[in-house]
C-alpha cells in the first residue's frame, strides 16, 4: 500500500520508518531536554546543574562553570555585537548578577507570578526611559500610547524568550534582554 | 452601490442575512435562528452559572474610548461598574488612534474663523455615508459631539490644541489632541475611571453573553488570565451584570475570517491599521444572544497608508495634512488621478483601481507648515517619507515620466493660484501655495483595512436591538462594534465623536436600568 502526496509516492514502509524516527526524536527530546530544573542554589555559570546534558552552548564555547558575570564580559562586551542581552533569558542575566530567585519571587515555597511592582523596586520606569531615550528608531521604554506604564513582562520574559511587544503594530529592530 | 438582489429560492441574499442576523447567520445560524423562532434566547446563550464570581451593576466589555466613557458615566450615575479587556493592555485601537475629534462649533474652530454647525456635520456624514446612515444615530453624533469634546476637555482633562481637515468634510472640524494621539483621551479617562474606583481588568476575555429565560442579558462568561491569541489560556469565571452589559469591543478589521465573509476582496493581501485584538468574536457573541447586525460588509480602507511601513505608521499623518495643499500623483502616468480631498472610500477605491501605489507630495512651504514635526521626522527616518532637492530627483526615485510630472505640477499650481481645481474639484485651502519650493517631500500610498462601519443595531439610547426588532434587554453597545452611524463611509475624526457620544449615552442609560436580581 502506498500513500500519495502531490506527485511523490511514498511506500508505506518508509512512512512507518519516518514516523518511528520522529517518535524516537520526540521522546528523546522530552526526556533528555526536558524543561530546565531551576535549581535555586546552582551557580549561575553551571549550566548542567539545571540543563543536564542539554548542549546550551556551541562546542567551542569556554567552560563557564566557575565564571561570574564580570568574566562573561571579557568576551561579551555590553555594547558590542557579542553582548549577552537578547542572547540569554532575563533570569540568567539576573542570576549572573546575584539576583537570586527569592529576590523576585519572595520566600514562597512555590514561585508564583512576579508583578510589575516587583520589577520597579529595582528598575525605575522613568529612569529606564531616560536611559534608552536615544535608542533608534524609538525609545522602547516610553510611547505616545502608554507612556512608561506598560508591564515589563509584555517584553521581558524571565524564563522564556523575551519578545518585542511593539512589533505587534510597528517594525522596530530592538534587542530585548 | 452594488445591489445583490439575485433571487435564491425566494430569498434575496440581503433579505436572508437581515432576517437571520448577518454574520450570525454564517457563524451560528441554527443558534440565532432558533432563538428567534422559539423566543428562547437562553438556549442561544447557554446555561445560567451556578455561581457568579463577581457582581456589578454595569459590566463594560472593552477599554477604548467608548468603554471608558461608558464606565465613567455609569459610575457617575450611581452604578457600580467594571471594565474588562481581553488584551494585556488597555485602550484597544483608541490608544493608537490619531487623536482627531470632529465636532462642530468648537473653540478651535472659532479661533480659526471656521463657520460650522451640527447640521453641516450631519449632512457631511450622510453624504459620505451614501445616505445609508441611520439618520437618528448620525444626528445624535453631530448634535452631541461638541458637548462630548468639552466633557473630554473640562471633565477628563484632555487637551486639544490644533484644528485639522479630513477628506469628505466641508470644513476643518477635527480637533486634535495635544499629542496627536487618542492616548491623550484614553489615558486620562483611565486615570479618571480609576479615581472613581472603576477597575479595568485586562487579560479578561468575554466568551458568551448569559441571558435569563426571558432573553434578558444578565451577565457574561469570561476567561481571566487570558493570553491573546491563545484561546485555551485563562480560567472560566462568571460576571453578573445587575443592570446591563455594555459592549464596546470595537471593530473586526483584524478578523480575516469574518471580514472576508463580509467583503471577500479583503484577503490577507491587505494589511490593517488596527491592533491585533480587533477581531469580531464579541460582536458575534451578541448576535448569538439575539442581537441584530447591520451593514457588516461596509469595511473601510484607509487611502493614506503606506506600503513602506507597518500598520498605521507615520504616512497617514503626512498625507492627511497635505491634501488640499499638495497633489496626489499616479507615478505611472505622472498625472493626478483623483480628488485629494475626497472621502476615504472614494480615494481608496481610486488607488485600488489603478492597481499600484501612488504618491502624495508637498514642498518646503506646505510640509513644515502642515505636518506634525514628529510624524515627518519619523517618516523620514524610516524611509516611508522621502525628501528630494529637485523635482527631477523625485521623478527619478519613483520612476515617474519627468515631463508629464512637470506639466502636471504646473497645472496643479495654476489651480492653487486661483483656488479652484478644474480637473477633480479638490478643495484648495486659502493658505495653500503652489508646490514649487524645494526641497520636495513625498510618500507612497496603498490602502489598508481601517474601520468596520457595520455592527450591532442600536437606537439613539445605545440600546441594542434584537432580531425581533425589540430592545434586547440588558444589552447596550457603543463605538465601532455598532453599525448605522456612518453608513457606507466613516469620515475621518468621526470615530472619536461616535465613541465618546454613544459611550456616554450607553453608560448613563445602563445605570438607569432596573436591577434584575
Amino acid at each position: 500500500m502506498t500513500y500519495k502526496r502531490g506527485s511523490a509516492v511514498i511506500p508505506a514502509g518508509k512512512l512507518l520508518a519516518l514516523g518511528f524516527t520522529l517518535a524516537v526524536l520526540l521522546i528523546f527530546s522530552i526526556t533528555v531536554f526536558a524543561a530546565p530544573k531551576r535549581v535555586a542554589t546552582a551557580k549561575p555559570g553551571n549550566c548542567a546543574a539545571c540543563h543536564g546534558q542539554e548542549k546550551v552552548f556551541s562546542p567551542s564555547h569556554v567552560d563557564t562553570k566557575e565564571m561570574a558575570y564580570k568574566d562573561c564580559l571579557g568576551c561579551h562586551e555590553k555594547t558590542g555585537p557579542q553582548k549577552l542581552q537578547g542572547k540569554l533569558p532575563g533570569s540568567h542575566l539576573h542570576r549572573l548578577r546575584d539576583i537570586n530567585c527569592e529576590k523576585c519571587h519572595g520566600k514562597a515555597k512555590k514561585a508564583g507570578e512576579v508583578k510589575m511592582k516587583q520589577c520597579l523596586t529595582c528598575h525605575d520606569a522613568d529612569k529606564l526611559a531616560e536611559k534608552t531615550a536615544k535608542v533608534k528608531p524609538e525609545n522602547p521604554h516610553t510611547s505616545p500610547h502608554y507612556g512608561t506604564s506598560l508591564d515589563c513582562n509584555l517584553c521581558h520574559h524571565q524564563h522564556q524568550k523575551s519578545e518585542n511587544y511593539c512589533n505587534q503594530c510597528h517594525k522596530y529592530d530592538f534587542t530585548v534582554p | 452601490m452594488k445591489d445583490d438582489t439575485e433571487e435564491k429560492g425566494g430569498l434575496t441574499r440581503r433579505g436572508f442575512l437581515k432576517s437571520t442576523g448577518g454574520a450570525a447567520a454564517v457563524a451560528g445560524m441554527t443558534v440565532g435562528g432558533l432563538a428567534v423562532g422559539t423566543g428562547e434566547a437562553a438556549a442561544a446563550t447557554g446555561p445560567m452559572p451556578k455561581k457568579w464570581n463577581e457582581t456589578y451593576d454595569v459590566v463594560v466589555i472593552g477599554s477604548g474610548f467608548a468603554g471608558l466613557a461608558a464606565a465613567i458615566e455609569a459610575k457617575n450615575a450611581g452604578a457600580s461598574a467594571v471594565v474588562i479587556e481581553k488584551m494585556a493592555v488597555h485602550g484597544g485601537n483608541s490608544i493608537i488612534n490619531g487623536g482627531d475629534f470632529c465636532a462642530p462649533g468648537t473653540k478651535l474652530q472659532k479661533e480659526a474663523g471656521v463657520q460650522d454647525s451640527p447640521d453641516l456635520m450631519y449632512n457631511d456624514m450622510m453624504k459620505a455615508g451614501l445616505y445609508l446612515n441611520h439618520p437618528e444615530l448620525a444626528r445624535t453624533v453631530a448634535d452631541q459631539a461638541k458637548d462630548a469634546l468639552e466633557w473630554c476637555e473640562n471633565y477628563i482633562g484632555a487637551k486639544f490644541t490644533r484644528l485639522n481637515f479630513h477628506g469628505g468634510h466641508s470644513v476643518k472640524r477635527a480637533n486634535q489632541t495635544a499629542n496627536a494621539s487618542g492616548s491623550e483621551v484614553v489615558n486620562k479617562m483611565l486615570g479618571k475611571a480609576r479615581a472613581l474606583g472603576i477597575e479595568v481588568q485586562t487579560r479578561t476575555k468575554m466568551v458568551r453573553f448569559i441571558a435569563n429565560k426571558d432573553g434578558r442579558i444578565v451577565g457574561i462568561e469570561v476567561r481571566t488570565g487570558y493570553k491573546f491569541p491563545d484561546e485555551k489560556s485563562g480560567k472560566t469565571a462568571y460576571i453578573k451584570a445587575r443592570k446591563a452589559v455594555i459592549l464596546t469591543s470595537g471593530g473586526f478589521s483584524e478578523d480575516l475570517k469574518l471580514r472576508q465573509i463580509e467583503d471577500p476582496r479583503l484577503t490577507d493581501k491587505f494589511g490593517t491599521t488596527n491592533q491585533p485584538g480587533a477581531t469580531g468574536e464579541a460582536l458575534l457573541a451578541a448576535c448569538m444572544a439575539g442581537a441584530m447586525d447591520v451593514q457588516m460588509d461596509w469595511i473601510q480602507l484607509g487611502p493614506w497608508t503606506s506600503p513602506d511601513e507597518k500598520g498605521f505608521g507615520h504616512v497617514p499623518l503626512f498625507c492627511e495634512r497635505l491634501v488640499g495643499y499638495g497633489p496626489m500623483i499616479d507615478p505611472v502616468k505622472g498625472k493626478r488621478f483623483f480628488k485629494e480631498t475626497g472621502n476615504r472610500k472614494e480615494r481608496a477605491d481610486a488607488i485600488i483601481l489603478l492597481g499600484h501605489p501612488v504618491i502624495i507630495m508637498g514642498d518646503s512651504y506646505s510640509v513644515p507648515k502642515q505636518v506634525f514635526p514628529r510624524a515627518l521626522e519619523k517618516g523620514l527616518e524610516s524611509g516611508a517619507v522621502k525628501k528630494f532637492d529637485t523635482l527631477e530627483a523625485l521623478a527619478k526615485n519613483y520612476n515617474i515620466p519627468l515631463s508629464a510630472l512637470q506639466q502636471e505640477i504646473a497645472r496643479w499650481n495654476s489651480f492653487v493660484e486661483k483656488k479652484k481645481d478644474d480637473d477633480f474639484d479638490c478643495m484648495i485651502f486659502k493658505d495653500a501655495r503652489p508646490t514649487a519650493a524645494p526641497p520636495f517631500y513625498a510618500a507612497r500610498l496603498w490602502p489598508k483595512v481601517h474601520h468596520t462601519m457595520g455592527g450591532l443595531v442600536i437606537d439613539k439610547n445605545a440600546q441594542v436591538f434584537g432580531l425581533d426588532f425589540k430592545p434586547l434587554k440588558g444589552l447596550y453597545a457603543a463605538g465601532e462594534v455598532t453599525g448605522g452611524v456612518h453608513g457606507a463611509v466613516r469620515l475621518g475624526g468621526v470615530a472619536m465623536a461616535d465613541c465618546l457620544v454613544f459611550g456616554r449615552i450607553a453608560g448613563k442609560n445602563a445605570a438607569k436600568e432596573k436591577s434584575w436580581g
